[in-house]
């Protein structure tokens, strides 16, 4: 279906290891600062990599405490809902607020049933049910109560929509490592239909348990092998010596609105979404697809009535895995063709980490927020790329004012999607 | 063990699961949805008070149960029958 709605980004928030403001997150992204570090972490057993960016001593009392200009009866409900919720429930709760803050929506939000909530997250109980197992083992009749609610990932849904009185369409999604661009997809296409007038869309953190992250290592996509002793090394997207992604945590909320619903409280959107789309392979499997991705990022530019030569900026994929860097390395250059050297690329997940089922969210605030200040992030331990005709930022944040953009995320089982951010006429 | 003992047992419970009430308006003859309580609490204030007092009984055990009272004494019996065991 394709209306004249145009749809803005009205509000952002985040929760990550290098910021959990959207100030502090983009000053992490213009000192190219890196959260990436060795993990002292208590879970047992050890996984044999480490390397981590975590979202670190969090207490959830404190990040709520710093959040500015949030309604007192919203700060009381937070409270409830989250104090003894998981820490994945916790930082959702977080970014939302800031996001729902940003867009002005505390005072004459649109009609409740206008207002649509899609979590971008798939398994994110993982690491809270690990932690439960020992303990059930012996007592089973000691289980929470609380627990049939908190292993659901709709319980995300649950939380949000009473925090924030939504009464629109409510669903979970999943597209592993694409996950968030898919929930921004989605969101597009309700708010662009006239289904609803705005839509939050929140990318969960990815609290891996130890068993995920063995998974991981085993499967051969987690990089750091060998890295053990130089963590902040460790995750190089594009960089002839990349080998595998390095995992890192964030939540990541934006909302997603029509123009002519947010013109009513004269907000004016941060970024226009020109649309996204997804496309599959068709493959059961962990490899990556050029052609795919190339359909993907094709598609994405159809959607939004643009051409390849619109575009001055891509927020890659780029997830430091030696096959998948090389794939989209590729399929890049075949879409961008003789436009190729007009065209920036950097890789958010040099710096974040690679936040799973929110990297796609993370990297849609990084493009809007670069957008939105006129720079381009550095591109860590991109030391010697492996292709040279591609315009890689360097290891000094770049100033720019990117016109279009283009985000790409790709996930195992064939799963490639792209969206469109512009800069917008507002 | 006394109803007294017990009691402090479930009112600690209760405070952790609502920490925003003040202590002083617990007491025994309320109800827990009077303090705030809503349906997924109540349960939970049961099973933790079970595991505070090291005691295992079916949910089926606290039916008759109306009031915070209620739940004290069927914790109570309980821990005295196993004492005298």
């Amino acid at each position: 279906m394709r209306t004249n709605n145009v749809v803005g980004v009205t509000g952002m928030g985040i929760v990550s290891a290098i910021g959990d403001s959207l100030a502090s997150f983009s000053d992490s992204l213009k000192r190219g600062t890196s959260g990436i570090r060795h993990n002292e972490s208590a879970a047992r057993p050890k996984p044999s990599v480490n390397i981590v960016s975590a979202i670190r001593d969090f207490v959830f009392l404190e990040k709520l405490g710093k959040l500015k200009n949030i309604p007192e009866e919203k700060l009381t409900k937070a409270k409830r809902l989250g104090l003894r919720a998981p820490f994945v429930i916790q930082t959702s709760i977080l970014s939302a607020l800031q996001a729902w803050e940003q867009a002005s929506l505390f005072d004459n939000p649109p009609l409740a049933s206008r207002i649509a909530l899609i979590i971008a997250g798939q398994n994110s109980t993982q690491n809270h049910q690990y932690g439960l197992i020992s303990a059930f083992r012996e007592n089973p009749e000691y289980l929470s109560p609380r627990y049939a609610l908190e292993f659901l990932e709709t319980n995300q849904v649950g939380v949000l929509s009473e925090l924030f009185g939504i009464e629109g369409e409510g669903l979970v999604v999943g597209g592993a490592s694409a996950t968030g661009n898919v929930g921004l997809i989605k969101g597009h296409q309700l708010v662009e239909s006239g289904m609803v007038d705005l839509c939050l869309v929140v990318g969960v953190v990815a609290e891996l348990s130890p068993l995920d992250i063995q998974g991981f290592i085993n499967i051969g996509a987690m990089g750091g092998k060998a890295y053990i002793d130089k963590a902040t090394e460790a995750c190089r997207p594009f960089d002839t010596n990349h080998e595998g992604f390095i995992y890192g945590q964030a939540s990541a909320a934006i909302i997603i609105e029509a123009t002519s619903s947010s013109s009513l409280r004269n907000v004016l959107p941060l970024a226009e979404i020109g649309g996204g789309i997804i496309v599959l392979d068709g493959n059961s499997s962990a490899n990556p697809s050029k052609n795919g991705e190339l359909k993907a990022m094709t598609g994405a530019l159809l959607k939004a009535r643009l051409s390849v030569t619109d575009i001055d900026y891509i927020n890659t994929h780029g997830s430091s895995s030696p096959l998948g860097d090389k794939t989209e390395a590729a399929a890049i250059l075949k879409l961008l063709g003789a436009h190729t050297p007009n065209v920036w690329l950097n890789a958010t997940k040099g710096l974040t980490g690679h936040c799973l089922y929110s990297a796609g969210m993370v990297e849609a605030i990084a493009t809007i927020l670069q957008m939105k200040e006129g720079f381009l992030h550095p591109n860590k331990n991109l030391n010697e790329p492996i292709d040279k005709k591609l315009k890689f930022c360097g290891d000094k944040f770049v100033k720019y004012k990117v016109k279009a953009a283009l985000s790409t995320s790709f996930g195992f089982g064939g799963i490639n999607t792209c969206i469109v951010i512009k800069r917008g006429n507002f | 063990m006394s109803k007294e003992y017990v009691f402090e047992a479930v009112k600690k419970v209760i405070l952790e699961v609502l920490p925003h009430v003040e202590p002083e308006i617990i007491t025994i003859d309320k109800q827990l949805k009077d303090v705030g309580a809503n349906s997924i609490d109540r349960m939970e204030i049961v099973t933790m008070s079970m595991q505070a007092l090291e005691l295992k009984l079916s949910l089926m055990s606290f039916a008759g149960v109306s009031n915070i009272e209620g739940l004290v004494d069927v914790l109570e019996e309980t821990l005295a029958k196993k004492e005298i065991d």
